[in-house]
């Protein structure tokens, strides 16, 4: 299963938009904790200079959630389901240095 | 008496010479902020008149009606990490010493929540969605930085919502 890309219907709200929900299948979670090569970090305390957006921040962020997405659309999938329902993130941080990324949802049967 | 004086100007110059940095940060800062965000403030009228997306438009509530007549929906998510200069948080500390209102932070935290909801708006109109539901924007902090000094310079926004069509 690992480096297969799956796609489902997904959305934040109960149910998914133009479809119905026939079944569902349950809790699904995805996450990952990364941390920062120590160059980009450097590079990102010079960015610090002036302030503003962190480029390599926002880039590993979102990377990491996508591969958090990813985790939980193949428990999704698993289960059989082809849409989750009511996606939450969250983020914390577990140690100097790495943040989780984690994200939840319901599993569910659409038509 | 020589002494004495030679004491002062030592500790003149080294005060002078250790605000340099700090200063020249702060004041780099506030220009390239300023820059940045006039450039956000062109963006979104730009997006506004192109898309279309108004307030009516973009919602955080998610209820039957707002969903009326959707054939096509996705999770649409962004995020975005900012921080202040550190000549900004040398004069922060300073600041807040007194307390009051922390200007820099002001700017950098709306600069950073704006970029981030104009950027959901852009990948909504890249998936051809015509409006947000349900949008909701959390900030956390986050420390990358190996050392605990930098912890507080930079803050996550992370906007996500469902684009319908």
């Amino acid at each position: 299963m690992e480096g297969q890309v799956i796609s489902l219907l997904m959305s934040n709200v109960e149910s998914i938009p133009g479809k119905t929900v026939v079944n569902s299948l349950g809790l699904v979670t995805g996450s990952t904790v990364r941390a920062k090569h120590i160059g980009k970090d450097i590079f990102a305390g010079l960015k610090n200079i002036v302030g503003g957006e962190l480029k390599a921040y926002t880039e590993l962020l979102n990377e990491s959630r996508n591969e958090a997405l990813q985790r939980m659309m193949m428990d999704a999938h698993a289960r059989g389901a082809n849409g989750i329902v009511n996606v939450r993130f969250a983020t914390s941080n577990v140690a100097a240095g790495a943040s989780e990324l984690f994200c939840y949802g319901t599993a569910v049967v659409v038509e | 008496m020589s002494a004495l004086v030679s004491i002062l100007v030592y500790s003149i110059i080294g005060i002078a010479v250790s605000l340099v940095f700090p200063f020249t940060s702060w004041a780099l800062g506030r220009w390239y902020q300023d820059s940045i965000m006039s450039t956000l403030r062109e963006e979104e009228k730009v997006i506004v008149n192109t898309y279309g997306f108004d307030n009516k438009a973009s919602v955080t509530t998610s209820n039957k009606m707002s969903q009326v007549g959707a054939e096509y929906s996705t999770l649409l998510h962004v995020s975005l990490c900012v921080g202040p200069s550190m000549g900004q948080i040398f004069f922060m500390w300073v600041k807040s010493i007194f307390g009051g209102r922390l200007h820099s932070y002001d700017v950098v935290l709306d600069y950073g929540r704006r970029e981030a909801l104009l950027r959901l708006r852009k990948q909504a109109a890249q998936f051809g969605c015509t409006s947000l539901i349900n949008i909701r924007i959390e900030t956390s902090v986050i420390s990358f930085a190996k050392t605990d000094k930098s912890k507080q310079a930079s803050v996550e926004f992370l906007a996500f919502a469902t684009g319908i069509r």
